[in-house]
């Protein structure tokens, strides 16, 4: 059931490309205004540049979850969705899977324009850069599926989300900077390796929360 | 449904509640040591620590009850985790406004991130968003679930948070008075007697404000 729940998100964004397109365009212009704000010495902007891409990433984020779930709001899909006789936790780990593949294809669009456009050069060390950004996007989606779930259907959701979000996603943002300048400094993985711990936390736990939680939340 | 202070062993209660208040201003004043170099600026720990302490509890209860309200299916658990949301959040947010006070003169600014005051700072962010949710969310039976899930996660990212923040900046000075158990008697018993008195402060005060909620919810709803 839950692969046919993350088929089902898979295609109607293979169809509308509304998330990825949204999330992308959005990341541009925030890079646009970064590079307009931040108009001093390569050295300064390289040592922002790890806040920076987890602060454009948070804010793609807020956008990409609440189109996502907003989408289901219309003609009352989500209704419908919750009244098929299907565990409801795995409509929240399908909604985290596929945002996270989401985010991430949106990131390996906007990973070269975002160093570029700050002038920066790419991370000589761009395999292990990828690798744990896709498993900071994990923590990400994990805290921010289950915000949008639990706001979704709730009046003013697109302000609640943020609100919500921010502050709950608070230690995933601190560990991806701290993880990121780690990398992109080629610091060894001993330095940075407690800021991993977190995220794998992060990872277990809101999961486990969301898949039981669900079930609850979206009780009619 | 009669008023809460109708009842004869509540007016005790707040007889008793409030003497032991003034008992415990008095005692701070007059009865605890001047620490070096902090002089007046230290009394302010013996509100503070149990501010936060208070705080913490409630939010506790706020996910205790959001976890039997889920399970039971019964509206006290809700009324419960709104009467403990709401104290829980004054509490934290005397925490906020006594914590730069007391880091003045001591820090010498009124706000570094320190690990425990980050930690209420976000937790109070979070709390308001539990508020809106209450306030704008819509649908009442909905958002009884919804609060009742908020309460839960933001207490399940408290030591994530915490642990975070802690070694984001770990050069940043730790709260000036740590190690509670090796503090001179003369100050650790008068902080436990405040301790205790801001808790059953809070009892009180979670009573009420559960009759409060229960009597409102019956003139509106009729519940």
């Amino acid at each position: 059931m839950f692969i046919s729940l993350l088929k089902k998100e898979l295609f109607i964004e293979f169809r509308s490309r509304e998330v990825i397109l949204s999330m992308l365009i959005f990341g541009l212009s925030i890079i646009l205004a970064f590079a307009f704000t931040t108009n001093v010495s390569k050295i300064i902007v390289l040592n922002y540049a790890p806040g920076m891409f987890w602060i454009m990433i948070l804010f793609v984020t807020t956008l990409g979850v609440h189109r996502s779930f907003t989408y289901e709001k219309n003609f009352d899909a989500f209704s419908l969705l919750i009244s098929a006789p299907i565990d409801r936790g795995l409509i929240y780990l399908s909604k985290w899977i596929s945002g996270t593949i989401f985010l991430t294809v949106m990131e390996i669009i906007i990973i070269i324009p975002f160093f570029k456009f700050l002038l920066l050069d790419l991370p000589s060390n761009f395999i292990l850069f990828s690798v744990t950004s896709i498993l900071i996007n994990f923590a990400i989606m994990s805290v921010a599926s289950l915000v949008a779930g639990i706001s979704m259907r709730a009046n003013l959701s697109e302000v609640l989300v943020p609100i919500l979000f921010f502050p709950l996603v608070s230690p995933v943002i601190i560990a991806a900077t701290k993880i990121s300048s780690g990398v992109l400094s080629g610091d060894p993985y001993q330095l940075w390796q407690i800021w991993l711990l977190i995220i794998v936390s992060v990872i277990v736990i809101f999961p486990l929360a969301g898949y039981t939680l669900f079930d609850f939340i979206t009780e009619e | 449904m009669q008023s809460f202070f109708y009842n004869k062993n509540n007016r005790l209660l707040l007889v008793l509640i409030s003497s032991l208040l003034i008992f415990n201003i008095y005692n701070i004043i007059s009865n605890t040591p001047m620490v070096p170099d902090q002089h007046w600026a230290q009394k302010i720990f013996y509100v503070h620590v149990p501010s936060a302490w208070v705080g913490f509890l409630s939010y506790l209860i706020v996910m205790i009850a959001g976890i039997m309200f889920f399970l039971k299916k019964n509206d006290y658990w809700d009324t419960v985790g709104l009467a403990a949301a709401e104290i829980g959040t004054l509490f934290i947010t005397l925490v906020l406004i006594t914590g730069p006070i007391w880091a003045t003169p001591i820090w010498g600014k009124p706000w570094i991130w320190e690990p425990r005051l980050t930690t209420t700072f976000i937790l109070f962010l979070i709390y308001i968003g539990y508020f809106m949710i209450r306030s704008f969310g819509g649908h009442v039976e909905r958002v009884k679930r919804y609060a009742a899930a908020i309460g839960i996660i933001a207490f399940l990212d408290v030591p994530i948070i915490f642990v975070s923040v802690q070694f984001w900046a770990p050069e940043i000075q730790s709260h000036p008075q740590v190690e509670m158990a090796n503090q001179p008697s003369g100050i650790l018993f008068p902080f436990l007697i405040s301790l205790c008195i801001f808790t059953l402060v809070y009892f009180l005060m979670l009573k009420f404000r559960i009759h409060v909620i229960q009597l409102k919810n019956k003139v509106i709803y009729n519940v």
